[in-house]
């Protein structure tokens, strides 16, 4: 065989396996980034959430699984937000009153929770709702009792927060959806109530 | 001299070689009569002598813009390599991967145009091609970047197989250009003015290629994710950059065949001299840093910038055409000139050549461009030295290869009356232009006022001149090249 | 025979350093940022590997070139092993998941540093000028990304280390062009491999 040949012949080994391992790691070439793989994931296998032990913004202590049977909207805040991730808080306000319907009917509820529970105790989340005009029903903040619990939270939802080096964090801001069963079953960016409002109505059609 | 040997025994090509040539031109004539159709079309369509709906039109105009300068780099390419590969070593591979990598992208872009019906210019300015409006699908304007991706791979594999035998035969571009000679000492009477003028194409137009190579995968991700956006002047200036570059690595190589054969038709040899040198090495510089002129009227664009434009593009006009006219005018003056077809080619050539640069001048003015630029004094200029200058280069070259299989250069009667219609013809078809100009008249629309359709029939009746006479042309040296050598050419190496 | 004693001395060298930079310490110097991590570290470990391939036993260097006529195998393994390196998710899961960090570790240098430096040789002018076209038309294209992009791609990195990376990117492949046309212009050329051999007849 001449080295021609045996080139030839590598070369299309190479290009296949390298094609296939690129295939692999973006999914399909699907996802480049870890976020885009991380709702991908979460759209094709809802991914079903753990126990996770809260301490509500009226100082009450429950379970994220005490939901189960409404859908959830969820979100990650810190109140101390001077940033992007405030937007969240506008996003909610206008979700009680784009999805007020079902929200009275008690099919759906919105909650968002804290990931710096050390700053952000009860009274601290109440007036976080209040500065974003809470229209006062179907939304609830709530805070990890603990690191334990606040570990076991970020790795279920995949939260990624980092410091931004100016004193507050950098997080993938999005609102997840989590169906009844206590699945998170898909994933919305911040800044679009209206579009999240859609595809949450779509879903509570199915 | 050996230089004025009429058929040297260098330039007999070897059977693999005379087919990739053969190949080369035979398509390029026939996609430069395709191409000159499409532009009759398109003038009759204006000048409502035939319906051409609208959609239709930006279609053919998308096709005729990106076929005439993909075929005028198809045809000059193979100018620049039948007579490179005389002085240093060039593959066959390469030149060849070149044609079949030119094809591929063709064909892409055919398809884009006519099937996936792209319509956003040879140019594709962003935003429009991520912008259609409903007028054509995401994956046309992508499959369109893609063909323009092939046709620049390929030029570049030419360019870098002939960079690689420049390097060998004269050490580095500097050499190979006769920099050391710019300020003194003496000139190698016997290097290559083609050597001299293919080292500034491959220089330029690789730096050409760099920036279409950038801006077109960029364009690719902004198709695919269309929430993607970049800054829109970046993004022309790199277009703009990419496609001047090209054409005028086209002209620059066709200009070549210019340099080879005027000395052997005019009996009298044409020397190498440092104002040529200069000349070259200036243009090399200037041709990469003009390309602001094609954005003058853009009033985003920095002040300075534009201002280079201008500038560069007066500095940028003379030397080149100066000295290859002056030259050439000197070469032939009262030499004896056999005034056969291939000669009488290469002077239209120059004429047109010298004439089209006045028009593109000043257009090449700020203040002129503000007003002129969207009108079709901009196609009257570049038509002009394209199909008046750079074409007929071309055609000069194919003249003499048929010439050289049958051992004398042809001049039978049709030949004779092909030139002068191709000529007026052409004169006709790009004064129209330059007239259509002065009257404002809009370019690229294919609804005219009716004020317009005078001017357009005339530059119809030009365009039909044209191609008559490049019909004439193409069938006469397909005829010629497809021919075998004869066995008296073999033997007629002395003129 | 100093000479392959000098390449295995480098060679050790490199596979100390390429263990020094997977401890801890080093990895969260070099991971703190996307900057540091594209730009520093993965060139520093494809650089190592080049210096692993230099120790090369000569018999298995020759069983491999029947395997890399003109180059072209080694440039096409190294390209495509660098492919996933360019997607931010490896960046990310290089520092989040210790598989990951391993793939990398061992990876980058065997297979993207050692064998371009085992085919650089034996690669043509033309094959090694696509190359250093593609290497700076690639840092203009990602610098162009990194400054544009709306968001963070690499969720643990910030998106101002992006747009910084991207102002590098843009910096270097700007300084490679210019490098690479004052050698086209100036520059001395070994001629033994310019010009690639003649067209094979199989």
């Amino acid at each position: 065989m001449s080295s021609l040949l045996r080139t030839l012949l590598l070369d299309l080994f190479i290009v296949a396996a390298g094609g296939a391992t690129l295939h692999a790691a973006s999914d399909g070439l699907r996802a480049f980034t870890t976020e885009s793989a991380r709702r991908l994931a979460i759209r094709e296998a809802p991914r079903a959430l753990p126990a996770l032990r809260l301490q509500a913004d009226d100082g009450s202590f429950i379970d994220l699984r005490d939901y189960r049977g409404r859908w959830l909207l969820v979100d990650f805040i810190y109140t101390r937000c001077q940033s992007y991730c405030s937007v969240l808080g506008g996003d909610f306000a206008q979700l009680q009153d784009r999805l007020a319907q079902p929200l009275a009917q008690g099919r759906l509820h919105l909650l968002s929770i804290s990931f710096d529970p050390q700053h952000d105790d009860p009274a601290r989340l109440v007036a976080y709702r209040r500065r974003f005009a809470d229209r006062g029903h179907g939304w609830s903040a709530a805070r990890p009792v603990d690191a334990a619990e606040l570990a076991t939270l970020t790795q279920a939802f995949g939260i990624k927060v980092i410091a931004d080096g100016q004193g507050g964090y950098v997080h993938n801001a999005s609102i997840m959806l989590v169906d009844p069963q206590g699945r998170l079953v898909d994933v919305f960016d911040a800044g679009a109530a209206g579009v999240v409002a859609g595809a949450v109505q779509q879903w509570l059609l199915r | 001299m050996a230089a004025l040997t009429l058929y040297p025994q260098s330039e007999r090509l070897p059977r693999g070689e005379r087919i990739t040539f053969n190949l080369y031109m035979v398509s390029a004539l026939l996609l430069f009569v395709l191409m000159m159709t499409l532009g009759l079309i398109m003038r009759m369509g204006q000048g409502l002598w035939l319906n051409v709906p609208p959609d239709l039109f930006y279609r053919i105009l998308s096709m005729h813009g990106a076929g005439m300068v993909g075929t005028m780099s198809l045809a000059t390419t193979a100018v620049m390599w039948f007579f490179l590969r005389k002085y240093v070593t060039l593959h066959l591979w390469a030149f060849l991967a070149n044609y079949l990598l030119f094809l591929t992208g063709a064909l892409i872009i055919i398809g884009a145009i006519f099937i996936g019906r792209y319509a956003g210019l040879w140019t594709f300015l962003y935003p429009l091609p991520t912008h259609p409006m409903g007028m054509w699908e995401n994956s046309a304007a992508a499959c369109f970047m893609v063909g323009y991706l092939f046709i620049g791979v390929g030029s570049l594999l030419f360019y870098l197989d002939a960079a690689a035998g420049i390097i060998a035969r004269y050490g580095n571009f500097g050499r190979a250009m006769g920099l050391q000679w710019l300020f003194g000492g003496t000139i190698d009477p016997d290097h290559p003015k083609t050597v001299v003028a293919g080292t500034m194409v491959v220089i330029a137009n690789s730096l050409g290629i760099l920036a279409g190579a950038v801006v077109l995968v960029m364009y690719l991700v902004a198709i695919a994710y269309p929430g993607f956006t970049m800054n829109a002047l970046y993004a022309k200036n790199l277009t703009y950059w990419f496609g001047h570059m090209y054409i005028n690595a086209a002209i620059y190589m066709g200009v070549i065949a210019v340099y080879e054969l005027l000395a052997r038709y005019s009996g009298r040899p044409y020397a190498i001299s440092r104002p040529f040198l200069w000349s070259w090495a200036a243009s090399c510089v200037f041709v990469i840093i003009v390309f602001p002129h094609h954005l003058l009227m853009d009033y985003a664009q920095p002040r300075w910038v534009s201002v280079t434009g201008q500038v560069v593009s007066y500095l940028a006009g003379f030397p080149v055409f100066l000295v290859t006219v002056w030259g050439a005018l000197n070469n032939i003056h009262r030499s004896g000139m056999r005034w056969t077809t291939p000669a009488r080619l290469m002077i239209l050539s120059l004429f047109g050549w010298a004439a089209g640069i006045v028009p593109a001048i000043l257009d090449g003015t700020i203040g002129i461009n503000r007003v002129m630029h969207n009108t079709q004094w901009v196609p009257g200029h570049f038509h002009f030295y394209l199909l008046l200058g750079v074409l007929p280069m071309v055609l000069a070259l194919l003249y003499h290869v048929v010439g050289s299989r049958r051992g004398a250069a042809p001049d039978s009667a049709a030949d004779r009356i092909g030139v002068p219609v191709y000529l007026v013809g052409g004169m006709v078809f790009a004064l129209a232009f330059l007239d259509a100009g002065h009257m404002s008249v809009a370019r690229r629309m294919s609804s005219h006022l009716p004020a317009w359709i005078m001017n357009d029939r005339v530059g119809a009746i030009g365009a039909s001149l044209v191609l008559l006479a490049m019909l004439y042309f193409a069938a006469r040296i397909i005829a010629g090249l497809l021919r075998a050598p004869s066995v008296e050419s073999a033997a007629n190496a002395a003129a | 025979m100093s000479q392959q004693r000098h390449a295995r001395a480098r060679a050790a060298i490199a596979l100390l350093t390429v263990v020094l930079l997977a401890t801890p310490p080093l990895r969260r110097t070099l991971e703190a940022s996307m900057t540091l991590q594209m730009l520093v570290q993965l060139p520093l470990l494809a650089l190592l590997g080049a210096w692993l391939a230099a120790a090369l036993p000569a018999r298995l260097g020759t069983a491999l070139a029947a395997w890399d006529r003109g180059g072209c195998s080694g440039l096409l393994l190294a390209s495509v092993a660098a492919l996933p390196w360019m997607l931010p998710r490896a960046l990310d899961a290089a520092v989040d998941l210790p598989w990951v960090a391993l793939v990398k570790f061992a990876g980058v240098p065997l297979l993207i540093g050692a064998p371009f430096a085992l085919s650089w040789p034996r690669m043509g002018f033309v094959l090694r000028g696509v190359f250093c076209m593609e290497a700076v038309a690639t840092c203009f294209r990602l610098g162009w990304l990194y400054l544009v992009a709306p968001q963070s791609l690499c969720s643990n990195y910030l998106i101002d280390d992006q747009r910084r990376l991207g102002q590098w990117l843009l910096a270097i492949g700007l300084a490679l062009c210019v490098a690479l046309l004052g050698k086209l212009l100036a520059g001395r050329f070994d001629t033994r491999g310019s010009g690639a051999d003649p067209p094979d007849r199989p």
